[in-house]
């Protein structure tokens, strides 16, 4: 009779690695109320990633004028897009707005 | 609103007339056609978590209109 080699799991949650929180490069928007001159609802943004944004619950969105701005993330659907598309998307913006 | 400007909003400057705003269209679209202006300004504003924190602020404005669509400019000042 062949033996089975049991694996020994740990039970511990320690040994649980967390799930790593996705930046998302990209987001479309699902809530503009109150902005329907900077964001269109259903259009894709471009996500800046910054770290003090996030912590207080917001994107660094860059909005209808060509600028970035720290929106509520409630608002964004959080999007992966293919590489290719980023590319031509990365390719295609415009120079960075003063105004 | 994502947050709440606390006391006023200091050295507001404006940054743009006009056909200068990119948005133009967009704003007279929703809110009235006017002589809309792009300014800034510095504030302490109360984020949605509660957090005080100073930063930049733009915002549209006309006469007659008043101030839409306050954000905030990335990153905090202090």
């Amino acid at each position: 009779m062949a033996s089975v080699k049991k694996k020994s799991k740990s039970s511990s949650l320690s040994s649980i690695k967390p799930a790593r929180k996705r930046t998302f490069r990209y987001a479309i928007c699902v809530n503009n109320d109150g902005y329907p001159a900077s964001l269109e609802r259903g259009k894709l943004y471009s996500v800046i990633p910054d770290r003090s944004a996030a912590a207080h619950g917001y994107l660094r969105i860059v909005d209808e004028s060509g600028e970035d701005y720290a929106y509520a993330a409630q608002r964004f659907f959080g999007v992966t897009i293919p590489r290719n598309l980023a590319i031509v998307l990365t390719n295609s913006r415009p120079a960075p707005s003063v105004r | 609103m994502e947050f709440k400007i606390i006391g006023q909003i200091s050295e507001i400057e404006t940054i743009a007339k006009g056909r200068e705003i990119r948005s133009l269209v967009r704003l007279r679209k929703f809110y009235a056609t006017g002589k809309w202006k792009k300014k800034k300004g510095i504030a302490t504003v109360r984020l949605m978590d509660g957090t005080i924190r100073r930063a930049e602020v733009h915002w549209y404005e006309a006469h007659g209109i008043g101030k839409k669509e306050i954000k905030i400019k990335l990153p905090f000042l202090d």
